[in-house]
């Protein structure tokens, strides 16, 4: 059969390596090129890419340093100490304790949830959206109907609940908590776009190529919806800061010996706090604030890489 | 033995509606069609839009479920998957899609389509199937540049040059090419049709020719059926069908088929008018009571046309008259 081929076309082994150079030099820069080149051309974007990702670095290992239980003993002579000062300068709150120290284990915590939450409910999603609206028909319509049924148990009181009746839990029994919640926008989100790519001619000539229905899922299909995929991972992870902090504000996130963003920022509970001891919440506030700006700027230009056409970055 | 024996296929789409998702109703897209492919011949399917041709297509290269009948190949009905599996039906049958930006994906690069059917039907080591590539690429008339790029950076007639170059690529005894033309403008829609002809001269391919378009299958195919509505309402050779039409649908058909010479353009159009007049009376003689196609019965060896066997039969004198 390979006689076939070699009769009907002018080329032989010998010119293999010349013509695959040849079209190396033509080839189309790799995806890692392009949205680099993206993000150069973006700047404030790329400040933005700076700052998250210093930021985490910079909380992941300044958590390192810091004795936990240490730091949240509490110090009658530090009460609310000024901001500012050599020994605190973010101030201390009501039982003495370094605000800067707290934020920096606080983000660690938050942040680590969100990552994590991101990671397991996005990734579940996902995996659902897809294989529900590749195989459509009785898989799709069971994978629904668990959907809806998902839909249908109110969320947030669920998770008060969970928290409840979970003698100890820790960030990363939290996390597994919230992540059974958090999957089912981005799994209808996912299968919608799924059963319209999955209706296209490569995903029948892929078929007919030979393919297996899990790569085709995976490595045919996936890709051309990455760009869908990469703006609802950056929004998630934004919003997914907000709900342990939201959750801790309310007093069912993590308990209060473990500090976060979200129990600092309720401290604002307290009148006193908000207009006398501005710096116990307002630091937590203004971080939360500037991290969901910075993540949305990033997901912009990874949206703007994936989809060729709206590339500002060198052509390609 | 034919290559493809395709006996009484019927496709029916069930429309489910409500919670429970009953079948309530159904679109009969292929609805009992029977005809076989021969080893080295271009069999042309045509109809106009929505008749059920791509549906037809698709069911022969094992896309599609079907609803019942059978379709041999080898003997084995590959209507079944575990026989197209055993059998690896899809190496020796391939398919050029109609719509070619949506039959190449957009993320992955010419090298990786075109070696996809490659990589799961033949083992070959990385150097083989470069070179295969490479080969196909030469063979369908594009640059060895090609190889590294994405469909979106070539233009329509070179992504269907492509499509091609995947469907050759396991070297198959039959491709299903559905309207593989009929998004490209007519110089390049004369290209393309050339090389296919070429390729089949070369690998003695056989081709299931789909169009909606006589005049572009006559330069194809040597047998034709005819489609309509799910159903084959006229068979026959090139001659057959050309010269000596019977049914009033195939009729119509011919008659839309553009008339360049400009002097003839009036008779052409006045010819045009009376089919569609006829069509318009007498639709009745040429369906039955539901509206649907009748079964198809034999004029002569190569000829069968979809009619009650006596007006077929008046029909066929009245023709052999014209032409004596
Ligand atoms: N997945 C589907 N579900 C329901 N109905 C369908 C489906 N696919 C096709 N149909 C219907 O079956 C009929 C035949 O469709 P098909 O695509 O085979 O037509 P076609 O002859 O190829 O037309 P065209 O020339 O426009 O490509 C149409 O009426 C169409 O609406
Ligand atoms: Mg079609």
């Amino acid at each position: 059969m390979a006689e076939n081929f070699e009769q009907h076309s002018d080329i032989s082994a010998a010119d293999l390596a010349r013509l695959s150079q040849e079209a190396q030099a033509e080839a189309t820069p790799s995806t890692a090129k392009i949205i680099w080149s993206e993000f150069k051309a973006d700047r404030p974007a790329m400040a933005a890419l700076f700052i998250i990702v210093g930021f985490i670095v910079f909380v992941m290992v300044g958590a390192l340093f810091i004795n936990t239980p240490k730091m949240m003993e509490t110090n009658i002579m530090a009460y609310f100490n000024q901001p500012f000062t050599p020994e605190f300068w973010l101030g201390a709150d009501s039982g003495g304790r370094s605000v800067a120290k707290q934020l920096i284990v606080g983000s660690r915590n938050s942040i680590g949830i969100a990552i994590g939450l991101t990671i397991i409910s996005s990734t579940f999603g996902i995996c659902w959206g897809l294989i529900s609206g590749y195989f459509n028909g009785y898989i799709d319509w069971g994978m629904q109907r668990v959907y809806d049924f998902m839909m249908m148990l109110p969320m947030t009181m669920m998770i008060i609940v969970l928290v409840t009746i979970i003698p100890h839990y820790n960030s990363v029994t939290l996390t597994f908590i919230f992540s059974i919640f958090y999957w089912e926008g981005t799994s209808r989100l996912i299968r919608s776009r799924t059963l319209a790519e999955a209706e296209k001619d490569y995903v029948a000539a892929s078929r007919t190529s030979g393919t297996s229905h899990w790569k085709i899922i995976f490595r045919e299909i996936m890709p051309n919806i990455s760009s869908l995929i990469i703006v609802d991972c950056t929004l998630s992870f934004a919003e997914n800061i907000g709900v342990e902090t939201g959750l801790s504000y309310l007093g069912f996130g993590l308990p209060s010996q473990t500090p976060s963003l979200g129990t600092m920022i309720s401290n604002a509970n307290d009148p006193n706090n908000i207009t006398q001891y501005w710096w116990t919440w307002l630091p937590a506030a203004l971080e939360i604030i500037i991290l969901c700006l910075a993540i949305s700027y990033v997901g912009q230009v990874l949206r703007r890489a994936a989809d060729a056409s709206q590339r500002q970055g060198a052509a390609d | 033995m034919s290559l493809i024996e395709i006996k009484d296929l019927k496709v029916h789409y069930p429309i489910r509606t409500g919670f429970w998702n009953r079948i309530t109703d159904s679109v009969r897209a292929v609805d009992g069609i029977t005809f076989n492919i021969e080893a080295g011949e271009t069999y042309g399917l045509v109809g106009e839009s929505g008749s059920g041709k791509s549906t037809t297509g698709k069911s022969v290269v094992g896309l599609e479920k079907v609803t019942s009948g059978s379709i041999l190949y080898k003997g084995q009905d590959i209507t079944k998957a575990e026989n197209r599996r055993k059998l690896d039906y899809n190496r020796d049958v391939q398919m050029i899609f109609q719509d070619s930006l949506s039959s190449l994906n957009p993320r992955k690069r010419i090298e990786d389509i075109i070696a996809e059917p490659l990589r799961n039907f033949e083992k070959l080591s990385k150097d083989d199937e470069k070179l295969r590539v490479l080969q196909l690429l030469d063979i369908v008339g594009l640059d060895a540049d090609a190889l590294y790029k994405y469909p979106h950076q070539f233009s329509g007639g070179q992504r269907q040059r492509i499509g091609v170059a995947r469907a050759v690529a396991t070297n198959p005894k039959l491709i299903i090419a559905d309207e593989p033309v009929s998004a490209l403008d007519l110089s390049v829609q004369a290209q393309v049709l050339n090389f296919m002809k070429k390729i089949q001269r070369e690998f003695g391919i056989s081709y299931l020719f789909i169009s909606h378009d006589l005049g572009v299958v006559r330069h194809m195919c040597n047998n034709i059926a005819i489609m309509n509505r799910g159903r084959l309402v006229e068979i026959g050779t090139r001659d057959d069908i050309y010269n000596h039409p019977l049914h009033i649908y195939t009729k119509r058909l011919l008659a839309a088929i553009p008339e360049t010479n400009v002097n003839q353009r009036e008779a052409h159009r006045a010819s045009r008018l009376a089919v569609e007049k006829v069509y318009q009376e007498q639709q009745s003689k040429y369906y039955d009571d539901d509206g649907e196609a009748y079964p198809l019965v034999q004029i002569s060896k190569t000829h069968a046309v979809a009619l009650p066997e006596a007006l077929a039969q008046q029909l066929a004198t009245q023709e052999g008259e014209v032409q004596a």
